[in-house]
């Protein structure tokens, strides 16, 4: 039996374990169940969670009062460069970039916690997709391919590695993905013949773990080089896969010297993020000679395929193809265009795209559609799970497509001009691609899709026009004008009972919500 | 020796005129379309290699992805080595607004950025389309004759015909001289889709009357024109009934009707319309 000044003692040992537990909590988020189950209070990686679906269960905005819906602040990066970022939400703290800058930022109020400046390098400095978040650090690429890890209390370094050589012209702009204990970076660079990878780096040293190559070295004869990881890729827990889209083959619009598939180029990937090794492949682009990247994110989703449950992994691919794949296996389930394409002869047994060799770059041209910059591009889809809908903001185009022998066989090997393209919303039938309905953009937008539970889906025209339209039939049900040109991706969370929607325009970042009652 | 000191100064003034003449232009002047000319003996202006090589660390970061990294064409950005606005840049004259204001209608940001940094970028630049002119061939980019794979007469059928353009389009009318005015990729490109054509607007008010001019902007919920005294009026979409009359997209209709044969023939015929 206890007396009791032992028994204050256990009580004070308590209550000081809980309070420096819940501290160190804080500290230590997000961590693996925040990133396998984002609480609604939480955005904490690129996609929001890991199935890339970008599809939120909140319901308070909702299609009968998003009419209301108001500013609740916005936070000016007094920059000219347009955000591209998916901010990140952990902890009330939007953390989210552009190159060479982090900004962490209060998210109730928009008032700034910290900003990390690294000094301007070489490298492109086209765009900067987010960062990734493991236990209080914060994961950052720059455009001279270094990865920074950042403490996530005040931005200071934490340490430093380099991932790619950017003098051979590798540079780095995508947002991490952390899966257990594994930083997943991937790179850019399509002017030069580089070998593409996907690396995993130890998230408190950043020394390599495991590297997979997309591509043989350079050099290597009648092989191809490129396949760049340009995007952040999707994860599934259960099969332990981590799934990765790659880029196109360099030289890019000469085939001559990569005869055949170009493997891994254009291809969706299923690898262990354990160990790095490839476990199935499926190729949206073949040989290709269009620039046409299959790194669009490969959403993962659950459900009913023709009356049998599957686990599929869908792509709306820059060629113009729909993709609904098994993704235990890497099956097709379907493929079918969602825009005008002109290029192939149809597709093969696989469910692969078979490239027409006359629809190849050609001296004196080839009129292919869609154009280089794709059906769609970087903007993120969304899937309503509720509705069984596959949004995705499309550019229907036209394009002029040339090579020639003197144009060489390194780099770009050529040149394309865009003719003629339009942007329009469309809500894809999963089971059957048919289209739904659509909503005209009027002309291609950047803005990513984002839809929720109640309803809504979330976009941009571009004209910088912030939309909300009816998931049902397309309908705009709400709309503000940014002033500015949409690069992003939707964001949505709950913070104090109130439902934010977190959008970007130009070097502006812009939180909405339903008016305070 | 009057006479002889007459001659000398006429001589003299016609060589010293001659002489300002030869400085002032010191290239010919460059032809319609794209190609630039290779210029003559006398030298390209040179810059100093630290502000060039300044100039290619900035382009590479800023320029590169869509300009390529030496300037001759990226992703979606044009070949600048082949521009007629570099050629006649003079010190950052035409090239600097370029950078700073961007091309917004052509998806060209602006770039906020110091004297000194857009002077780096106009001499690299400068730089690249010097050499690359001095080079000779090896350029990326389409040069009018890599465009003369079609023929003339198929080509004048197609337009009669199948193609459909003589429901809008003559060759004595509207395309007469059309050659002379567009060549090369610059010919193709227009007669595929004429991209600067602007679309008419008739608007009809709630009290009935109508407005019609020149389409200014339009989105779904704004919808503005400039009428015939060039006055800007803009209405919600809402409020209002309009009719947009856009004859160009015609040739949005004829994209998936064309073969590559097809067009290369059109572009053989248009070039006969000097």
């Amino acid at each position: 039996m206890m007396n009791s000044s032992r028994h204050a003692f256990l009580l004070a040992m308590s209550a000081l374990l809980v309070a420096l537990s819940s501290g160190s909590l804080l500290a230590q988020a997000p961590d693996d169940p925040m990133l396998l189950r984002p609480p609604v209070d939480s955005w904490p990686g690129y996609h929001g969670d890991y199935s890339g679906r970008r599809h939120s269960s909140l319901t308070q905005i909702t299609p009968q009062n998003v009419k209301s819906l108001t500013l609740a602040w916005s936070f000016q990066t007094n920059q000219t460069i347009p955000l591209k970022s998916s901010p990140l939400l952990v902890d009330g703290i939007l953390y989210f970039t552009a190159p060479d800058n982090v900004w962490a930022v209060d998210a109730r109020s928009g008032h700034q916690v910290w900003h990390f400046s690294y000094p301007r390098g070489e490298g492109e400095h086209i765009g900067q997709r987010g960062v990734g978040m493991y236990k209080g650090s914060v994961f950052f690429l720059t455009p001279d391919a270094h990865l920074i890890c950042l403490s996530a209390k005040d931005g200071m370094v934490r340490w430093k590695v380099e991932i790619a050589d950017v003098s051979k012209g590798y540079w780095t702009s995508m947002a991490p993905l952390v899966v257990g204990n594994h930083v997943l970076v991937g790179v850019s660079g399509d002017f030069d013949n580089l070998s593409g990878f996907l690396r995993a780096v130890d998230p408190e040293t950043g020394a390599t773990e495991w590297q997979w190559n997309s591509t043989p070295p350079a050099g290597s004869p009648n092989q191809t080089t490129g396949g760049m990881t340009w995007m952040t890729g999707t994860y599934d827990p259960d099969l332990n896969l981590v799934y990765w889209g790659t880029g196109n083959p360099t030289p890019v619009l000469n085939g001559s010297t990569r005869p055949g598939d170009d493997l891994y180029t254009c291809s969706i990937v299923a690898l262990n993020p354990d160990t790095g090794k490839l476990v199935w492949s499926f190729q949206p682009s073949p040989h290709d000679t269009h620039d046409w990247d299959a790194v669009e994110t490969p959403v993962l989703v659950d459900g009913d395929f023709h009356g049998k449950p599957q686990k599929m992994l869908m792509q709306s691919s820059r060629n113009g193809y729909f993709f609904v794949l098994d993704r235990s296996n890497g099956k097709s389930l379907l493929t079918v265009p969602f825009g005008p394409v002109n290029w192939s002869l149809g597709v093969d047994k696989k469910g692969q795209p078979i490239p027409n060799p006359a629809k190849e770059p050609a001296p004196d041209g080839r009129l292919i559609a869609p154009d280089e910059g794709g059906m769609t591009n970087y903007r993120s889809p969304s899937f309503d799970t509720k509705r069984g809908l596959f949004i995705v903001s499309a550019h229907p185009s036209w394009s002029v497509y040339f090579s020639k022998p003197a144009d060489g066989t390194y780099g770009w090997s050529g040149a394309d001009y865009d003719v003629w393209g339009t942007g329009v919303i469309e809500a894809i039938d999963y089971q059957t691609g048919k289209i739904r309905w659509t909503h005209d953009l009027g002309s291609e937008s950047g803005a990513g899709i984002l839809t929720t539970d109640s309803g809504l889906t979330f976009s941009g025209d571009a004209h910088g026009n912030f939309l909300a339209l009816d998931s049902t039939d397309g309908k705009t049900l709400w709309h503000a004008g940014s002033g500015s040109h949409i690069t992003s991706s939707p964001i949505t969370y709950q913070l104090d009972g109130r439902q934010y929607l977190v959008t970007s325009s130009g070097g502006v970042l812009f939180a909405w919500a339903l008016p305070e009652s | 020796m009057r006479f002889l000191q007459t001659s000398f100064w006429l001589v003299a003034m016609c060589v010293f005129l001659l002489a300002v003449a030869a400085a002032q232009n010191p290239v010919p002047s460059p032809q319609p379309g794209n190609q630039v000319q290779p210029a003559p003996a006398v030298a390209d202006k040179t810059y100093p290699p630290e502000l060039v090589q300044s100039g290619a660390t900035l382009f590479r970061q800023d320029c590169s992805f869509c300009h390529g990294r030496d300037a001759t064409g990226g992703e979606t950005g044009p070949d600048l080595t082949r521009s007629r606005l570099v050629r006649a840049d003079v010190e950052g004259d035409k090239i600097g607004p370029v950078i700073r204001n961007g091309r917004p209608d052509k998806g060209m940001p602006l770039f906020d950025r110091s004297d000194q940094q857009i002077a780096s970028l106009v001499a690299f630049i400068h730089a690249q389309q010097n050499a690359q002119h001095n080079r000779g061939g090896g350029r990326k980019g389409v040069d009018p004759s890599d465009l003369q794979t079609g023929n003339a007469e198929a080509g004048k059928k197609y337009f009669d015909g199948a193609g459909g353009c003589a429901h809008c389009h003559s060759a004595t009318g509207d395309l007469a001289g059309i050659a002379s005015r567009y060549k090369g990729l610059e010919l193709e490109q227009q007669m595929l889709y004429p991209r600067h054509a602007k679309s008419k607007v008739t608007v009809t008010l709630p009290s009935g009357e109508t407005v019609s001019g020149t389409l200014a902007y339009r989105d779904e919920f704004t919808v503005a024109l400039t009428d015939s005294s060039d006055t800007y009026r803009s209405w919600r979409a809402r409020d209002v009934q309009y009719k947009v009359d856009s004859p160009q997209d015609a040739h949005v209709e004829q994209f998936s009707k064309y073969t590559d044969a097809d067009i290369h023939n059109l572009m053989a015929y248009l070039q006969t319309l000097q």
